[in-house]
């Protein structure tokens, strides 16, 4: 991790401007949480709350890790503070928005090959959605911290309080599992 | 007999390649190895496609549902002030109807008398001394009723007597 402030003194940084910090950053705090927890609804309300707390909290960032990094530990927490609250249970049982594979595969850049290719390319992405939502909760999050949000493994373990031989093992768990899903190709 | 040591990187050292972690020895082997290189890289495009599309998808989604970056929180300073306009007129609406109680303003006690003494006895309508005779009499009468020579259940089928008394009862109940 690099260090990038001085000690004591905080430049202006896209911290400060939370609109900036909302353009550059929801998106991607969407679908980390989208995948994480397979509600893209809660995804939303999620992705607000994170870039609120950190825009609150913009004074306890000391740059030590990207700002991605940090956004992604603070829905870690925003995550969990929710999923301890009674009205969450509740909404999730009662209203559970599921995200369609079928449709985010089909956003998948057109990248000039063919349609044939494209057509197994799409194929491949909602393979690899699926294998996703088979995973359990903690693997799935970890496998989306290291291959989406490309965290490394010591970040992840600082980020959700574990060592790192435990982030491996989920790791190699998934891995494993994810593997077998999308079958001999890999 | 030793098993043959497979020339490829195993399952575990392939996923340790993928997070990132993989040893100095099996690195010098991806250098050489091309099959092993395959397996790596065909894993990453699938994720990176997957990454490609699942944005497209929360950018989309994003722009979708047009919301407003998220407001801070107002100012301490106004929200204390807020507060405290707040907690003012919670006391008032408490207040308020405490002091007509206590003074008697409120239109509720109006029949209260000048003086301020007890308000006077409430008087109903039709209370008179010959409805009262009137009420006296349908009581004696309905008293009458009750108190007429017709044998009572129990002592028509012999219920307050012993048990083969009720038994016989019984018997003769069914017998009707």
């Amino acid at each position: 991790m690099e260090s990038r402030v001085a000690e004591g003194v905080r430049p202006m940084s896209e911290l400060d401007d939370i609109d900036a910090l909302a353009r550059t950053y929801r998106a991607r705090l969407l679908r980390f949480v989208a995948y994480s927890t397979g509600d893209a609804d809660l995804a939303e309300t999620i992705a607000q709350d994170t870039l609120l707390r950190a825009y609150n909290g913009r004074a306890s960032f000391r740059g030590e890790c990207s700002v991605a990094t940090w956004l992604t530990g603070i829905a870690i927490h925003v995550l969990r503070d929710m999923q301890r609250t009674e009205r969450y249970r509740f909404w999730k049982r009662v209203k559970s928005t599921a995200i369609d594979v079928h449709e985010m595969a089909s956003f998948l850049p057109a990248d000039g090959s063919s349609p044939e290719a494209q057509l197994l390319a799409k194929e491949k992405v909602e393979h690899l959605a699926q294998a996703l939502e088979n995973l359990s909760k903690k693997q799935r999050t970890i496998f989306l911290m290291r291959f989406t949000e490309e965290m490394t493994v010591a970040d992840i373990g600082e980020v959700l309080g574990m060592q790192i031989p435990t982030v491996r093992t989920h790791l190699h768990r998934a891995l494993k599992a994810v593997r077998g899903e999308l079958g001999a190709r890999i | 007999m030793t098993p043959e040591l497979s020339p490829h990187l195993p399952e575990e050292a392939m996923d340790d390649a993928l997070m990132g972690l993989g040893a100095p020895e099996w690195e010098a082997h991806l250098a050489h190895c091309a099959l092993c290189r395959g397996r790596l890289e065909a894993f990453r495009r699938e994720v990176r496609e997957f990454n490609q599309a699942s944005l497209a998808w929360s950018e989309a989604r994003a722009a979708q549902v047009p919301r407003a970056a998220p407001r801070p929180k107002a100012r301490p300073a106004l929200a204390a002030a807020a507060g405290w306009v707040l907690a003012a007129a919670v006391l008032l609406a408490i207040a308020l109807p405490v002091w007509n109680h206590q003074h008697g303003s409120s239109p509720g006690y109006a029949s209260r008398d000048a003086s301020g003494d007890a308000p006077a006895a409430v008087s109903v309508p039709g209370d008179s001394e010959a409805q009262i005779a009137e009420d006296n009499e349908l009581l004696r009468s309905v008293n009458a009723v009750l108190n007429s020579d017709e044998a009572s259940p129990i002592s028509e089928y012999h219920l307050a007597d012993g048990p083969r008394a009720r038994l016989k009862g019984r018997r003769e109940l069914r017998n009707r």
